[in-house]
């Protein structure tokens, strides 16, 4: 199996939809539709493929891309990010059929963005090469630009400008912080390698990675968004049509912290450890501030907006606790969101089409009655969103919580308000829409099958059966990302000596095997 | 009284590293000679016709005597041929023809007579392409000279355009001021090291002449005030946008890729071979100029509504981005600066055939406006402007990432590591403008309301202002060079290593770097 | 070093001394009968009709431009043409096209009518 095929097809189908004359323009929601779901498949036959007792990645594909520049394109996929990429193919075959089920404006150059937006993430998901990801990495804002931009609402020019500058000014830091790497680590004589083995194998001073470790984290945090990196959040989603938001807060989200796990711990342990405790406060503080903030909006928007920061402040407790248990739960987490985020603003879409493109709480309400079919599937979507029990998020938010409290547990006990808090901001916007007296707004009709259910039922299935059988992701996670972050875990364990970049040299070399 | 001499012997001429300049040189006289002949055809399709041949023929002729590694002294060591000045006279030749076609339907082209036109460009390449090869001071101030003055004149070749006169007297004095400086520098190198030719100064400085010697640090000094003036190095750039404005745009788009390719392979020849050994007093001022032009640039660059100013400002910054090339004095950032010279040809090209278009048709002219609605009514020119855009703004799947990649590259490399960390910062104010230009493109309303009768609204798709001769194909011969460079931004974007194995030629003909 | 240039520096004194004394012996020791006709800048011939604001026709620089340009040009052959024994066929070659380009040039000027009183 070759990894380029799942990879280039959205590219590719977008690229003819591109190219088609004016007059056959329809035919392009087509080309890419069937483009997303021959990923899907494919990704599909990789998870059932996927030999989950090997530690090292699989089905790797390996040329030299710029040989000058030791750019190689390198792509594979272990258990680290083996479900994001399900995850990604999913929602944008998703995202891809909701679209194809209503007008757009220009749909060529729609669907050709949609395809090259898959592309571009997938991509930064598959790539085992430092500067291949940040091609990727950069690449994503171009479609993204262009969806929120051309097909937004309101004030969509100044949001997507304001998203783009965010993200790519921590993304241009990547970039140098990239090169920086790659330049300084090459031995002397030796061959310059942005690989991501290869930069696991060599050694870099310790001062050296605390300042490449902040340009990496400015990009990753901007992206995810972390606390007080979040300002172009609110406009983005107001702007934003649904598809593409489904897309930005469920996959583009969860790139800023698999980049964390893929590159920064294995690369960069010796500075992860020495500024593990600021991770920690950013992540604890997005906790709070975005839970409080997710139940003071009047947007549902925002609300689960705020709600995401919350969950990937989360996530990167996860990261950062450096434990094996916590980085599992992060990864989890990554999937468990990315569905529930995209079932909650599915749902919004609807419920905004049942009330005159309404999304405040103050105008919405006592819909349950009216549209139970709706009502049922946004509880499933709550709920997991609280993390109930049962919920597959609850097995990740657990596993979360367990590797902070094994590692450093005042940040776990205050995490774990924030899982309190989840459960109030949950449950007042489902109760705000679907309970109390009829909003104003309010027009009486469930959710159409033709036109909403198939995007939202795979979503909400996929859930439900991650709750029934979690096993079926820890399974095949846990052999990597206990490597993931073994190199940096045991730079945090060891007390501060002078053998410190010995260690550092001889950790990765075992995560290797 | 007449003295007999002892009979001088002919120097030595190596006529095959000549032909491309006998060949510019032969196409420059005829092109004068065939401008004499009226009639139509000659005036519209023949002298074109002529001056692509004769680029044509000297970029062929560029290529055949291409040698990898091979330092050829012609003409007595007055010129030298090596893969530097044969590939950035590559550069010269790309802009030369690209500013032929796209002129062919300019004003200019009628207000001065097509002969002298062609005939001004012709030898301002020639010019340059001296100055690539120069290999001593006097040869290095000819050359500039030779690509100076014809272009003085070609910015007021608009004459009945009161701004293109402006531009040109503008460019006149401060070019003259910076060549005077630019002299009186090089002189004064002559006067400390005590000879004329770059490798002679290499060996002196290294030898006889101490580094901290003052005449040679002055010389230093205005030298590199005077180059900084043709490349618009801040803050010697204060003409770059007046300038760039007023004159026709065919030349202001020659201006922008090949003076500043041409400027910076002087930089080049003169601070990373002759000068190299002076490295440690010249580089910390040149990491300086290149901060306040990135600053500086970009800055000026984000309240521009006029596309051309736009333009000017964000070359400014752009040439501070290739300054960190040549700051560094190392064979990786030699390449680096050659590699980005050949993309930044691809781009900006790209960017002013748009313009170009666009201004001959709009209401508009070059200002933002002009833009509005491009995607939907003219996707062949939009999609060539958008991706000049991001190549210029340094988005990947452009060649722009990747030379930009190689510059900060080069400069972590060289120990300049905070100058790519400023090359990055700039790369962040410059999204502000370049972002503009794509959204005024792409993102303008979706509908307009008409008027109609209260209660029934009724709405358009916006088209309006758009003639038949704005359509893209309406002036096949720019959209085609807008296609081409746009698509050439892609594809050294996604595979770039052709230009590597060209740079990779090029790294090794400074001998002064080599090992 | 420097003391190679006092000649110069001698020289430039000498010449400001004796030119300047002139002067001014002139100012004290010359006679001054002044009247109307004597006051006018010319002492003869027509009263001048130039105003402040006259210019010259630009055709008196085109011209003036020109015969510098060729003036200057041709004044190289000299030195040539006087040593050419010791330059050799070479130098008569480089000579031969230095002419053709400036016949070529001449050619120019004069179709393009620039040589024409306008």
């Amino acid at each position: 199996m070759s990894l380029s095929i799942p990879l280039f097809i959205p590219l590719a189908s977008g690229l003819l939809a591109m190219l088609l004359p004016r007059g056959a323009a329809w035919l392009a929601r087509q080309l890419v539709l069937g483009g997303t779901f021959a990923t899907l498949f494919y990704v599909v036959a990789m998870l059932v493929d996927f030999d989950s007792s090997a530690k090292g990645l699989q089905w790797v594909t390996r040329e030299n891309w710029i040989e000058t520049l030791g750019i190689h394109y390198s792509l594979g996929v272990d258990g680290l990010n083996l479900f994001l990429i399900a995850v990604t193919a999913l929602l944008f075959t998703v995202c891809a059929l909701w679209s194809a089920l209503r007008e757009w404006d220009r749909p060529r150059l729609y669907y050709f963005n949609l395809g090259l937006a898959e592309t571009a993430v997938l991509g930064a998901f598959m790539a085992q090469d430092l500067a291949l990801f940040v091609v990727f990495f950069d690449l994503m804002l171009v479609p993204f630009y262009f969806l929120i931009g051309v097909w937004g609402r309101g004030e969509r020019v100044q949001a997507t400008t304001k998203f783009v500058i965010y993200t790519l000014v921590g993304s241009l830091l990547m970039l140098a912080g990239a090169i920086a790497l790659g330049v300084l680590s090459t031995p002397d004589g030796g061959q310059i390698s942005f690989e991501l083995a290869d930069l696991q194998r060599r050694t870099l001073g310790h001062g050296t990675q605390v300042w490449i470790f902040l340009l990496f984290a400015a990009a990753f945090l901007v992206k995810a968004p972390a606390f007080p990196f979040h300002g172009w959040m609110p406009d983005t989603y107001r702007a934003t049509p649904t598809p593409v938001l489904v897309l930005l807060s469920g996959i583009l989200s969860k790139v800023g912290a698999y980049g964390f796990l893929r590159i920064v711990l294995p690369i960069l342990p010796g500075a992860s450890s020495t500024l593990q405790e600021l991770m920690l406060v950013i992540a604890v503080v997005s906790i709070l501030y975005g839970s409080v903030m997710a139940f003071s909006q009047d947007d549902a928007r925002l609300v689960v907006g705020y709600s995401s920061i919350a969950q990937l402040g989360f996530i990167t407790l996860g990261i950062f606790a450096l434990d094996p248990k916590g980085a599992q739960g992060a990864v989890i987490q990554m999937v468990n969101h990315a569905l529930v985020v995209a079932g909650l603003f599915f749902v919004i879409a609807v419920i905004a089409g049942r009330s005159r493109e309404s999304e405040s709480l103050e105008r919405l309400g006592g819909l349950a009655l009216r549209a139970p079919v709706l009502a049922a599937l946004f509880l499933i979507v709550a709920l997991a969103t609280l993390a109930m029990p049962g919920s597959p998020n609850f097995v990740g938010e657990i596993l979360i919580l367990f590797g902070a409290f094994d590692e450093k547990i005042v940040y776990g006990l205050v995490a774990s308000a924030g899982v309190a808090l989840a459960a109030v901001y949950a449950i007042r916007l489902y109760q705000r829409t679907m309970h109390n007296r009829v909003g104003p707004d309010v027009e009486p009709g469930d959710l159409s099958w033709r036109l909403d259910m198939p995007a939202i039922a795979p979503v909400v299935l996929v859930l439900l059966a991650l709750a029934l059988y979690p096993q079926f992701v820890l399974h095949r996670t846990e052999a990597t990302t206990t490597t993931k972050i073994a190199a940096a875990a045991a730079k945090s364990h060891q007390t501060p000596g002078p053998d410190r970049t010995a260690s550092s040299a001889g950790a990765p070399d075992q995560s290797q095997k | 009284m007449i003295l007999p001499l002892a009979d001088v012997p002919a120097p030595h001429i190596d006529y095959k590293g000549l032909s491309p300049l006998i060949a510019l040189v032969g196409g420059t006289v005829l092109v004068l000679m065939a401008a004499l002949l009226r009639g139509r055809f000659v005036q519209r399709s023949l002298l074109p016709l002529l001056t692509l041949g004769t680029l044509g023929a000297a970029m062929g002729l560029s290529i055949w005597v291409w040698s990898p590694g091979d330092h050829r002294p012609i003409v007595e060591s007055a010129l030298e041929v090596d893969a530097l000045a044969l590939s950035l006279s590559l550069v010269f030749y790309v802009a030369g023809i690209a500013t032929v076609l796209l002129a062919h339907r300019s004003a200019a082209l009628s207000d001065a007579g097509a002969g002298e036109y062609y005939t001004l460009l012709l030898s301002s390449v020639t010019g340059m392409v001296l100055l690539a090869e120069a290999a001593n001071l006097i040869t290095l101030f000819v050359g500039i000279e030779l690509l100076s003055i014809p272009l003085y004149v070609l910015c007021a070749s608009q004459v009945r355009r009161r701004a293109s006169l402006e531009a040109g007297l503008k460019y006149l004095v401060i070019g003259s001021v910076g060549s005077a400086t630019l002299l009186y520098g090089l002189a004064l190198i002559y006067g400390a090291a005590g000879t004329t030719s770059f490798a002679g100064i290499d060996r002196a400085l290294g030898d006889t002449v101490s580094l901290s010697d003052p005449l040679l640090l002055t010389g230093i000094a205005l030298a590199c005030a005077g180059l900084a003036f043709k490349a618009s190095v801040a803050p010697f750039h204060q003409w770059t946008p007046d300038v760039y404005q007023g004159a026709p745009t065919p030349v202001t788009a020659f201006m922008a890729v090949a003076t500043k390719a041409a400027a910076f392979a002087i930089f080049l020849r003169l601070f990373d071979s002759a000068l190299l050994s002076a490295q440690f007093q010249w580089a910390p001022a040149l990491a300086a100029l290149a901060t306040i032009t990135i600053v500086v640039g970009n800055v000026g660059a984000i309240a521009q509504d006029s596309l051309k100013r736009m333009l000017a400002w964000s070359g400014v910054a752009q040439a501070g981005y290739i300054l960190a090339g040549v700051v560094v004095g190392t064979q990786k950032g030699l390449e680096a600066t050659v590699f980005y010279l050949l993309v930044y040809l691809l781009m900006n090209v790209a960017a002013f055939a748009v313009v170009i278009a666009r201004e001959r048709v709009s209401e508009w002219g070059d200002g933002m406006r002009a833009l509005e609605g491009l995607g939907r009514a003219a996707p062949w020119l939009a999609w060539p402007m958008t991706i000049a855009m991001l190549a210029l703004a340094g988005f990947p799947a452009t060649a722009g990432f990747i030379g930009k990649f190689y510059l900060i590259d080069a400069a972590v490399d060289g120990d300049y590591a905070w100058l790519g960390v400023v090359i990055v910062a700039g790369s962040m104010i410059s999204l502000v403008y370049y972002l503009r230009v794509v959204a005024v493109m792409w993102m303008g309303p979706m509908e307009v309301r008409l008027p109609s009768l209260p209660g029934r609204p009724r709405t358009a798709k916006p088209v309006g202002g758009w003639s038949p001769e704005a359509d893209a194909w309406a002036q096949p011969e720019v959209t085609l060079v807008a296609v081409a460079c746009a698509a050439a931004t892609m594809f050294f974007g996604i595979w770039p290593n052709p230009l590597f194995d060209l740079v990779a030629d090029v790294g090794t003909s400074l001998a002064s770097l080599v090992g | 070093m420097l003391q190679s240039y006092l000649p110069a520096l001698v020289f430039l004194v000498l010449g400001g001394a004796i030119g300047g004394a002139f002067t001014l012996l002139n100012g004290v020791l010359g006679p001054r009968r002044p009247n109307p006709v004597k006051n006018e800048p010319y002492e003869c011939g027509l009263p001048s009709e130039v105003k402040r604001s006259f210019r010259f026709g630009i055709s008196f620089y085109l011209i003036a431009m020109l015969f510098i340009l060729f003036d200057i040009e041709v004044i190289f052959l000299y030195p040539i043409a006087v040593q050419l024994k010791a330059f050799g066929v070479f130098a008569l070659v480089e000579t031969l096209v230095f002419i053709f380009l400036l016949l070529v040039a001449f050619v120019f000027v004069w179709r393009r009518g620039a040589l024409e009183w306008k």
